[in-house]
């Protein structure tokens, strides 16, 4: 197989990631898109280990492994830190059963003043909260960390590239 | 693994002067070496050292000792 096809072939499978995770949301069924992405890691690795024109050396390997190792450096700081930071909120929150902040009326109670929605308060004034929603937006943490995961190898990848003479040209260049 | 090896000291290399001895184009070399013309570039250039393997089999590949090709100073 030719590198360029499997270009073509990160791109279809890009495309079908993002119609199963618009299906998995539709459905509200996250099994579809986490069982969707590993089938097409897997399916894109099987591809790219059958890739003839590949050409890595060790120098390419060199700057792969340094970029790798400097991303890894600075996301676990950046990720411990976060978390640090989370687990204090954590430590701090109150105790179960969550209850929105009383008003005048019965304890545990929304506030009525909030203006909200009988449609989104259970039976009995309570939103219903099953965790669900909080990991909802863990959810959307980790994709901002992965990204910036990204981000940084991409900019290390940049850097090392260039100290060791990715760009370098020479007479020989024409 | 860049040239200098920060005891002030640098790797250098004659590289280029064998390959124009033998009129080799650094993309042949590569080729013959399994590598890219790049990492031929940049050795010649003193932007990369090359492992101790790939040392081996550029100094076979021109017939001759190590020590004539990589020369550290």
């Amino acid at each position: 197989m030719k590198q360029n096809f499997f270009y073509i072939l990160a791109g279809i499978a890009g495309l079908v990631e993002v119609c199963l995770f618009y299906l998995s949301v539709e459905f509200s069924n996250p099994m579809l898109i986490t069982i969707g992405f590993i089938a097409g890691v897997l399916l894109l690795y099987i591809a790219y280990r059958r890739v003839s024109d590949r050409q890595v050396d060790e120098r390419l390997a060199l700057i792969n492994q340094k970029a790798g190792m400097a991303t890894f450096m600075v996301f676990w700081v950046i990720f411990f830190a976060t978390s640090l930071g989370s687990a204090v909120i954590g430590l701090g929150a109150p105790r179960f059963p969550h209850h929105l902040p009383s008003g005048k009326g019965e304890p545990g109670l929304p506030d009525r003043s909030m203006n909200i929605p009988d449609s989104v308060l259970g039976s009995g004034g309570h939103i219903p909260d099953n965790g669900s929603i909080r990991l909802g937006y863990f959810g959307y943490m980790q994709l901002a960390f992965l990204f910036l995961m990204f981000f940084l190898y991409v900019g290390f990848r940049v850097y090392y590239a260039r100290k060791y003479g990715e760009w370098e040209t020479d007479e020989e260049q024409d | 693994m860049p040239g200098n090896t920060g005891s002030g000291k640098q790797m250098k290399n004659r590289i280029k002067v064998f390959r124009a001895m033998n009129d080799l184009t650094q993309e042949a070399l590569a080729n013959e070496l399994g590598v890219t013309r790049q990492t031929i570039l940049a050795i010649e250039k003193g932007k990369y050292d090359p492992s101790l393997e790939l040392a081996f089999k550029i100094a076979r590949y021109f017939g001759v000792g190590m020590d004539e090709i990589f020369i550290y100073e």
